[in-house]
């Protein structure tokens, strides 16, 4: 490692650790101490109490399966839909880049209660349709149960996978699929053996951030979990602190402390399996076209699977949400409630201050807050995947220490902390804590950029007399505009819709959208609830068409 | 090390462009009164209080869950915000003991019953609860008449109602029924198996209750009346239980010994007693108050009998979700 590396590698352990130690620090202490702040007699009473509860071990079988099964769901859709849009020549690709990537735009609580008025088994809309065409007696569908969990938590994890795998999948060279099928290897074979490995480590890591996420999820546990009685982690953590009136958030991090730890060997295990870095190069200076597959007969099929997909589990439920938003009150669709369709409900948003201030907070905080947040995290995945030093490991595990609990409890470690500093209660403490958190979404997208750029194109500039900077904006950074893009795009589409945060870090003035939308969840009033997350789309699809269309211009051509 | 200079600067230009654009500038001391609350959709009240004083109200909404992490986080830190508090008045006693609240009695509070005056901590409405309905699918007469009705198997997998093994104000509920409406305890045990064996649905707290009754997927549910004040038109109703009352947990509010703006707090609790506040309260939000001769504007209700539940301890709220855990087989 060279001493600027070496400098690099600890003022980013530096920034990185301030961000993302202090609230989990105020976490440790609080699952320490007595009373139901992070100050008070050292105690392990926590511990034992969070610990010896006999359902716990029913929980995280729960938490287990949903957790594997929906990130599975969301990694295979991902790199299905991945595979066809940034390698194929499917028509519609820009339309269905963007509907891959909608339901991260989309409040999960509001995406989460679709699919229950959709899929219920009393009057799911879809249900009652299957029953009419089908004549069945019984709804063939229940979604509130484990594979309802899975499917929907599966379907808002997919764009998070998605925006992982597709700039892998782009820098993909294709002369190695060419050079399998002129050996004579079939495309199955050549997909099993050459494509999936090569693109190993950003399937892992989607996977494993898909995991972690699904470890913190709490809307669908909520919304879908609860009515099925299942019960998984954050639910849990959810009934240990709502029980009573003095919520011990510290005993909630005790158990917290338990996913922190998963997290960190995750990825740890991560690093190792994707240790040999090398390997995964294809982007060496010679030779790097990142063709185009032309589909011949099975164009149209694979179209047609992929609208239908696209339209059952992504646009279907958003037109109930613009359905919802101009309805009166929750009514499934008839005669009587189309007559009864109105905008009273986007009348009432856009005259309501509280509403315009949170739009105009979450768009300045998910614009400038996923700049700064690239801006960090280029600096940081260069130095996890080109320096892979012992520092660069201590970095990594850093960035995810506030991202791997669960948002129920990171947001009091946030308090905890914030309410030391002058910043409490403004929006820098949103900005700080919100860069702090989702840091890995900007780090994962871009590592995986950066592992297929080798390390000859750097090197070669510098020899050249070219300085860091220099090489890092004339030649690396433009190949990885497909990382930036997606990163940029993560991170926007969640600061816009942060809820976890934002829900105790919020205070008048520094009101966010996420923050607005639960408070008509807990009014009950969806319809002002639909019209605004609709908004919240609405923005997010215009920042996620702008960043794409910057992208394009600094994108290397396609041959 | 260029680079990170550069990092550096860029970033503090971008937090400098933000501050710039989005932070609102405090008001001067006594121009504003911050008001920290758990109770839902009182902007009409915060507008009315600030077109009458010219100070500005700003409202505070922290879940009953982080109320006291929050309220005690900051006090400890010598940065509580908060010039009025208001809650179950089970968290403010434990905000009292703590020395949070300070003992200010508004003169508006004259004309409250006494048992709503707790040395400082004014009682002003109940979070009242009963069964919720809905009137397109329920029939005149199978509307429950009693609450023991609702263990009728005529509702199974037709009920929606808070989780009672976690949500407080549904377990305090749960045993008020035993203590204020049936005859035994062994009556009451017989009524929690029956609504058991219905089924019900469980969803998180109250806020989520009504949806499911209005669209149809639940018949009827264990919520609150207000709900057919705030999402008229749907087609909601209460059941009239006979010679039974409603109950809730009582809606607290006090001034902090630490009130940034005192005299603004004090004008703001004067202002929330009024019988103008109280109306808006219970015309807009529905929520039953205190104030004599103010009722929601739902049929039945002034006729109706609405009594605080006894205040549950942390402790015993923690042992009945145990129990109610067993008995309705939560997991």
């Amino acid at each position: 490692m060279t001493g600027t590396h070496s400098k690099l590698t600890l003022l980013l352990i530096a920034i990185v650790g301030f961000l993302t130690v202090c609230p989990v620090v105020m976490l440790v202490f609080g699952s320490l101490s007595e009373g139901l702040t992070a100050t008070g007699t050292f105690t392990l009473a926590k511990y034992i109490d969070a610990y010896s509860d006999p359902e716990l071990l029913q929980v995280i079988w729960n938490t287990v399966i949903f957790v594997v099964g929906s990130s599975l769901t969301a990694t295979v859709l991902a790199l299905f839909l991945a595979y066809l849009n940034i390698r194929t020549n499917i028509p519609c690709k820009f339309i269905f880049g963007i509907i891959s990537i909608i339901p991260m735009m989309i409040p999960h609580i509001l995406f989460s209660v679709s699919w229950a008025l959709l899929l219920n088994p009393s009057n799911g809309i879809l249900n009652l349709i299957l029953k009419q065409v089908f004549f069945l007696d019984s709804s063939p569908f229940n979604i509130y149960s484990l594979p309802g969990m899975i499917l929907v938590e599966g379907l808002l994890d997919l764009p998070i996978a998605y925006l992982i795998i597709a700039p892998a999948m782009a820098a993909f060279d294709a002369s190695l699929e060419e050079s399998s099928r002129v050996c004579g290897a079939s495309t199955t074979k050549t997909i099993f053996r050459i494509t999936l490995p090569v693109l190993r480590p950003a399937i892992l890591a989607a996977f494993i951030l898909c995991v972690i996420r699904g470890l913190a999820s709490f809307a669908v546990p909520s919304v879908i979990g609860m009515p099925g009685r299942i019960y998984v982690l954050a639910t849990h953590l959810y009934e240990m602190v709502s029980t009573g009136f003095a919520a011990d958030y510290g005993k909630a991090a005790a158990v917290g402390m338990s996913v922190l730890v998963s997290s960190v060997i995750l990825i740890y295990l991560y690093r190792h399996l994707t240790s040999a870095g090398e390997k995964y190069v294809t982007i060496a200076g010679r030779g790097y076209k990142p063709t185009i597959i032309q589909l011949q007969r099975s164009k149209i099929p694979l179209f047609i699977i992929l609208g239908v997909l696209s339209f059952v589990l992504i646009v279907l439920p958003v037109i109930v949400l613009i359905y919802t938003s101009l309805v009166p009150y929750s009514m499934v669709p008839s005669a009587r409630a189309f007559s009864m369709m109105s905008l009273k409900h986007w009348i009432d948003v856009i005259n309501d201050p509280i509403s315009i201030l949170s739009l105009k907070n979450s768009l300045l905080l998910g614009v400038f807050g996923a700049t700064i947040g690239v801006v960090l995290s280029i600096f940081v995945a260069y130095v996890i995947v080109k320096v892979r030093t012992r520092s660069a490991g201590i970095l990594e595990s850093l960035s995810f220490l506030s991202f791997s609990f669960p948002g129920i409890v990171i947001g009091v470690g946030f308090m905890w902390f914030f309410v030391r500093t002058p910043l409490y209660a403004t929006i820098w403490a949103l900005l700080i804590g919100y860069i702090a958190t989702y840091l890995p979404y900007g780090i994962r997208p871009l590592s995986s950029a950066f592992v297929q750029i080798h390390n000859h194109l750097e090197e070669s500039s510098l020899v050249a007399g070219a300085s860091y900077l220099t090489t890092l904006r004339r030649i690396v950074i433009p190949l990885l505009v497909p990382g930036i893009v997606s990163g940029w795009v993560l991170m926007a589409t969640m600061f816009v819709r942060e809820l976890s945060l934002s829900v105790v870090l919020s205070r008048p003035g520094t009101e966010v959208l996420a923050v607005q939308i639960l408070r008509f969840s807990e009014d009950g009033l969806w319809g002002r609830l639909s019209a605004l997350g609709i908004m919240m789309i609405g923005i997010s699809t215009l920042l996620v068409i702008a960043v794409n269309l910057i992208g394009n211009r600094f994108r290397p051509p396609e041959s | 090390m260029k680079s990170a200079r550069w990092l550096f600067v860029f970033c503090a230009a971008l937090l400098l462009t933000v501050n710039t654009l989005g932070v609102e500038r405090s008001a001067a001391a006594e121009d504003k009164v911050a008001f920290y609350a758990n109770i839902t959709a009182i902007e009409p009240i915060m507008e009315a209080f600030t077109a009458a004083t010219g100070i500005k109200g700003e409202y505070t909404r922290i879940s009953t869950a982080k109320f006291l992490s929050t309220v005690f986080t900051e006090f400890e830190a010598g940065k509580l915000m908060a010039d009025v508090i208001q809650a179950p008045l089970p968290v403010l006693e434990m905000l009292k003991e703590k020395g949070v609240i300070s003992d200010y009695v508004s003169p508006e509070a004259a004309v409250y019953p006494d048992w709503a005056n707790k040395n400082g901590i004014q009682l002003f409405g109940i979070e009242y609860v009963g069964l919720i309905y809905n009137k397109e699918l329920v029939k005149p007469e199978d509307v429950p008449k009693r609450y023991q009705d609702l263990a009728d198997p005529k509702w199974k997998d037709r009920i929606v109602m808070a989780n009672p093994a976690s949500h407080a104000t549904t377990i305090c509920w749960l045993v008020g029924l035993k203590e204020n409406v049936f005859a035994s305890e062994a009556e009451w045990r017989e009524f929690l198996a029956g609504v058991a064996a219905n089924n019900p649905m469980f969803v998180a707290s109250f806020g989520p209750t009504p949806a499911p009754i209005e669209s149809g997927e639940k018949s009827i549910g264990i919520s609150m009346p207000k709900y057919i004040v705030t999402k008229a038109p749907a087609p909601l109703d209460w059941a009239r239980v006979e010679d039974q009352p409603l109950m809730g947990t009582p809606r607290a509010m006090g001034i902090s010994t630490k009130a940034p703006h005192p005299e603004a707090a004090k004008k703001f609790m004067d202002y929330w007693l009024s019988k103008e506040a109280m109306s808006l309260l219970a015309n807009k939000v529905g929520e039953y108050v205190l104030a004599p001769g103010v009722y929601p504007p739902i049929d039945g209700m002034d006729q109706a009998k609405v009594i605080p539940i006894r205040e549950l301890s942390d402790q015993e709220i923690a042992q009945w979700g145990e129990e109610f855990k067993k008995i309705f087989a939560v997991q």
